[in-house]
């Protein structure tokens, strides 16, 4: 029951765990190029998630400096740094699809078990 | 405020301001570029020696970039393990450079020169950042930048074998900092810090709240580390891709870019951890495990290979397990061996794949059995691999002898003999597929009916260098011995 | 005489060759005259500075310098002792001598300008290993010598010296690690391995019974002690004859010293005592006399032969350390000597038969004796030498052997001299008496030509045979003499 009222009460760390084995998981096992960088940028997203949400307190203030009287801001420094980790998130989703394009130039497919195919007949 | 004092924020800036200019150069006058960056190493060179002095004149400082102090700004550490790492690495980088500059002609368009300075530039700024910073988040960028430029410096030779090499190393890189950045998240949950030494003096009291927090975030440490640096189930990556790189990227990659990885994860283990956490949880174990396994079967499928590439990028995946295992044997000594085989290997691995380099671009050949009598064709190059080779095995007269002997004394006085048995057996291993090659390049007669192509005095200047150096620092190591011994006690207290 | 004056000789011996070899190589390649010149020149030079040293140690000196620090607490560092002397000067003797047999033998081979060099090099590389100071040094110029007499084991790059060569490769490297790890245990139990101070292991643990074995592996393969022989009657005979007789004669000697040096310096003669451990020698050395002896019977190649003869008489060398009494020390090492001379003899007679007739089969050797009577007179004497004939050096040191071996109570090695001679004397004899007295019908397409090598081969041979004589004529034998010192040096420190 504890553990149950904790994995409520932390729903979105939850979350983002399951996002970021969904994203590793088909980064991993997917053939498809394309569906490896869609992966990636989940596995990324469920931690940039994972990030500002702790950053949050409910009711908290955005922080910009002005009176707010008994309230409390919000951290800025988990939102800083996940501008930053978007920023480099999407520069590789950007060489990685370029990469793609590519590969895709070379081989006619965006598939990796039929590239190791390819490849293999060419021997 | 003198320019002196700005020094460890120059060594990175200046790599990267030069990588944004690079291509811009490129356009107006090609020429200078390669001066350019040759200067920017130097110049790098230069600070770097100067924070040695400063070091010995005042012990470790720290460096805020923007004046912003820790809890809001980042912090640079500068000791000397650090300042260790930005030598080699720029020492090295330096040393590298001078070869590509040659080799680079052969290999890649002439259009993307400049664009190879850049990601160069790049991936040695990157590098410098990691060892110096002292800041998990920007431990990550440099991570991800390191990440991007080691994989352009393979894709950028638009073969088919590259893209694809490329691709898979970005996609495991990716889920490596992806892991990294997780752990950061899960840390800065319980701690509310991102700087190296805050977060140790926040971990005792957190770990008692939330202990499956950090043991999470260790586990993605060492999976994050691990893979960006090879370490044994995770090196899948590594040989596609060192060995399909133009050879200088390989020589970067497989010298310097696996080194800096594993020595993150020896500052996070050591600086980020506290002692008594190290203790309760076995990351050294696993680390010393993996690292095992990582040199006999890195060795083992060395053997097998027919591509000379390959093999030295499986050879690598042997070689940087014994810098792992430094670390797992949590050990002075052993830690001594594993720092002074960054210095070593990164020389001899460097100079193996420019002989590879050399080899490829005079005879056209790369299969290992294509190899006979390359020594009476290319003799100096051949007497460079020997050494190499050698050094690989840990002949006397080679560095590769002297980590050994720290390594297997850390080993002992660890109470662990088995893993001196380890080092002892790979050594053997080694011999099993290096000295084939040797030998059939100097007894057998070469047959080839196409003319060797004559090769840059520079490129075989640099491998020249290289050789030198590796029996210099089997020779003579003591200077470095002495200085990792005082730089070690420093840190760690031994 | 201060430190430095004091050790220039003995640096100047190791160091000389070493720095020669990059001039001969050089010579080489202007005039092959010059070049043979200054190989023998340099092995003249360093045999002189050898022998110079005698008066020295014989009066008890023993000459240490540190050359420089290779690692905190790892030195570069020499010491000449007694032990050192003896083999060093045996060893620069023999090379004079082998190398003046080279300059005929091998200008009938190809590739002189990489044989002189390496040549000369490894004389160097084992003075080095003679005149070591600490186990590190020592280990350095062991794989130096083993690695650069790769070289000379497949000089005539056929495909059996190829495949020699690789065995013997893999044999060394595997040998250089049992050495490290021997080594490395030891530097952590000792805290350093030097040679000067006394024993460095004090008690006897499972630690240190594994250094023990690794030594007993590491040196042992250079020795060719079973089961480790295996690359040895391979590699010596496919290398050039006098090589092989370096090979045999020097190089598997440096096992020998190196466990010499273990047995005293690394632990103590107590200490292998109480560990049990002179029984796992005695065990090894059995088999090794006995195998050695055996299959060199079943030898026809002549070389072969020699080559598995030189294992048992190895196996002699450690059944003296395994025992380690004083009169079996002195056997030990008068042995060194004798074996040292006799299969360079023996070698080099056999590369003189070779280099004439090309005749390497045993079986096809019948009369040869009429043809090099000379030739055939030096290996007989050599053989029965071997065998152990009085008044010859062989006998002295098998007798001083066998009395050691009584004195420590133990006759079943006597036995197992005497058997061992019996086979030697079944696979020397079936050689000699047929050369001599067999083949007669052969005469008539033959005649009686004589047909000797030339006299710069014979002169060498003649000289290593009438050493195996004189020194067990002479009542003043010098090698037996230098022996009996070495042998109380080592076991009480010294008569001095």
């Amino acid at each position: 029951m504890e553990t149950l009222k904790n994995l409520a009460h932390n729903y979105y760390y939850l979350v983002a765990v399951v996002l970021f084995v969904i994203g590793m998981h088909t980064m991993l096992t997917h053939s498809n190029l394309i569906k490896k960088v869609i992966a990636m940028n989940i596995m990324d997203t469920s931690v940039f998630l994972l990030f500002v949400a702790i950053g949050y307190i409910r009711g908290g203030q955005a922080p910009i400096m002005r009176d707010i009287g008994d309230g409390f801001y919000i951290n800025p420094l988990p939102g800083a740094l996940i501008l930053t980790g978007i920023v480099v998130g999407v520069s590789v989703t950007a060489y990685a699809l370029s990469l793609v394009v590519k590969i895709y130039r070379y081989y006619g497919t965006v598939d990796a078990d039929e590239i190791v195919e390819i490849r293999s007949r060419e021997q | 405020m003198t320019l002196q004092h700005h020094f460890p924020a120059l060594i990175i800036v200046i790599f990267l301001i030069c990588a944004f200019i690079m291509p811009l150069l490129f356009r107006w006058r090609s020429t200078l570029c390669a001066p350019a960056l040759l200067l920017v190493h130097l110049l790098a060179l230069a600070m770097a020696v100067a924070l040695l002095v400063r070091l010995y004149a005042g012990g470790p400082f720290y460096y805020h970039l923007g004046n912003w102090a820790p809890p809001w700004g980042i912090e640079l550490k500068i000791d000397f393990l650090r300042v260790y790492m930005v030598l080699i690495l720029v020492g090295l980088g330096l040393w590298i450079f001078v070869y590509a500059l040659k080799d680079l002609a052969h290999e890649l368009k002439r259009e993307v020169t400049g664009w190879y300075y850049a990601l160069y530039a790049l991936l040695i700024g990157s590098m410098s950042g990691m060892a110096l910073t002292n800041d998990m988040f920007n431990l990550f960028v440099f991570m991800e930048i390191c990440g991007i430029a080691s994989c352009a410096i393979i894709s950028i030779k638009e073969s088919r074998e590259c893209l694809e090499a490329s691709f898979k190393y970005l996609i495991l890189s990716a889920m490596g900092t992806g892991c990294y950045l997780m752990a950061i998240a899960m840390i800065y949950m319980v701690t509310g810090q991102l700087n190296f030494q805050l977060i140790r003096e926040a971990l005792p009291a957190a770990a008692g709240l939330y202990p499956n927090n950090l043991l999470v975030a260790t586990a993605l440490i060492i999976v994050a580390f691990g893979t960006k640096a090879a370490l044994f189930p995770l090196h899948v990556w590594l040989p596609d891709a060192h060995a399909s790189a133009p050879s200088p990227s390989s020589a970067v990659l497989s010298g310097l870019v696996i080194k800096i990885y594993a020595f993150s994860l020896f500052n996070i283990l050591f600086f980020v951890f506290p002692a008594s956490f190290r203790q309760a949880v076995p990351i050294n174990e696993i680390v010393l495990w993996l690292a095992t396994l990582g040199i006999l079967f890195g060795s083992i499928f060395a053997m097998v290979q027919e591509d000379l590439k390959k093999m030295l990028a499986y050879s690598s995946i042997a070689q940087i397990g014994y810098v792992f295992m430094g670390i797992g044997l949590n050990q002075p000594t052993a830690l001594l061996g594993g720092f002074y085989h960054i210095l070593n290997h990164a020389l001899m691995k460097g100079m193996l794949f420019m002989v590879a380099g050399v080899i490829i671009q005079a005879t056209g050949r790369r299969r290992v059995k294509d190899l006979n009598g390359i020594g009476h064709v290319l003799p100096l190059v051949m007497i460079a691999f020997t050494v190499g080779g050698f050094s690989m095995i840990g002949i006397p007269g080679t560095g590769g002898l002297i980590s050994k002997w720290y390594l297997a004394e850390g080993a002992l006085l660890a109470n662990r003999l088995f893993f001196v048995i380890v080092i002892v057996l790979s050594s053997l291993l080694n011999a099993v597929y290096y000295l084939p090659i040797i030998i059939n390049a100097f007894l057998n007669p070469y047959e080839g009916r196409e003319p060797v192509k004559p090769v840059s005095r520079l490129m075989v200047g640099a491998i020249t260098a290289g050789m030198i150096a590796v029996i210099f620092f089997g020779v003579y190591p003591k200077p470095v011995i002495v200085f990792l011994k005082a730089a070690l006690a420093a840190v760690i207290g031994m | 005489m201060n430190e430095a004056a004091a050790s220039a000789v003995p640096v100047f011996a190791f160091l000389f060759p070493i720095l020669m070899t990059p001039v001969i190589m050089f010579a080489g390649r202007r005039s092959g005259r010059l070049r043979n010149a200054l190989a023998l020149a340099t092995t003249v030079v360093t045999f002189l500075a050898v022998i110079s040293l005698y008066p020295r140690i014989i009066g008890g000196e023993v000459i240490q310098f540190t050359f420089f620090e290779i690692l905190p607490e790892l030195h570069i560092s020499f010491r000449v002792d007694l032990l050192s002397f003896c083999l060093a000067a045996l060893s620069a003797f023999i090379w004079v001598l082998c190398t003046i047999y080279s300059i005929d033998y091998m200008a009938r081979e190809h590739a002189g300008s990489r044989y002189y060099p390496v040549l000369i090099f490894t004389l160097g590389a084992c003075l080095g290993i003679f005149m070591a100071g600490d186990f590190f040094t020592l280990f350095i110029f062991f794989e130096l010598m083993s690695l650069i007499a790769y070289i000379l084991v497949i000089h005539e790059e056929t495909p059996a010296a190829l495949k020699a060569g690789y065995k013997y490769l893999i044999m060394t490297i595997i040998g250089g690690l049992a050495l490290f790890f021997g080594i490395i245990i030891t530097f952590e139990l000792g805290g350093t391995v030097s040679l000067s101070g006394g024993p460095l292991v004090q008690e006897t643990s499972l630690l240190a019974f594994l250094a023990f074995i690794s030594f007993l592996i590491g040196f042992g393969m250079k020795a060719g002690i079973f089961p480790l022989h295996v690359w040895l009657p391979d590699a010596h005979p496919v290398a050039p004859s006098p090589a092989s007789a370096l090979l045999s004669g020097i190089m598997l000697k440096t096992g020998a010293y190196g466990l010499l040096r273990v047995i005293f310096h690394v632990f103590s003669v107590e200490l292998v005592k109480s560990g049990g451990w002179d029984k796992i020698m005695g065990v090894i050395a059995v088999i090794t006399i006995l195998l050695g002896s055996a299959v060199a019977l079943t030898q026809d190649d002549i070389k072969r032969r020699l080559a598995y003869s030189s294992i048992g008489q190895m196996g002699y060398i450690l059944l003296g350390m395994s025992i380690l009494n004083e009169n079996t020390l002195i056997g030990d090492i008068f042995h060194i000597f004798t074996h040292a001379m006799i299969k360079s003899t023996l070698f080099l007679a056999a590369g003189a038969i070779i280099w004439k007739t090309g005749k390497r089969l045993i079986s096809e050797m019948p009369g040869i004796g009429r043809q090099m009577p000379f030739t055939l007179g030096c290996f007989s004497l050599a053989a029965l030498a071997m065998i152990g004939i009085p008044p010859l050096n062989g006998f002295l040191s098998k007798w001083t052997l066998g009395l050691g071996a009584l004195e420590a109570g133990m006759p079943f090695y006597v036995l197992i001299l005497l058997v061992s001679s019996l086979l030697n004397a079944l696979y020397y004899l079936p050689i000699i008496v047929p050369a001599f007295f067999g083949g007669l019908e052969s005469d008539h397409e033959h005649g009686f030509d004589i047909k000797e090598a030339t006299p710069r081969m014979l002169v060498p041979v003649a000289i290593l045979a009438l050493g195996t004589l004189i020194f067990g004529l002479l009542p003043s034998n010098i090698p037996f003499d230098l022996s009996r010192l070495t042998a109380s040096y080592l076991l009480r420190g010294g008569p001095f």
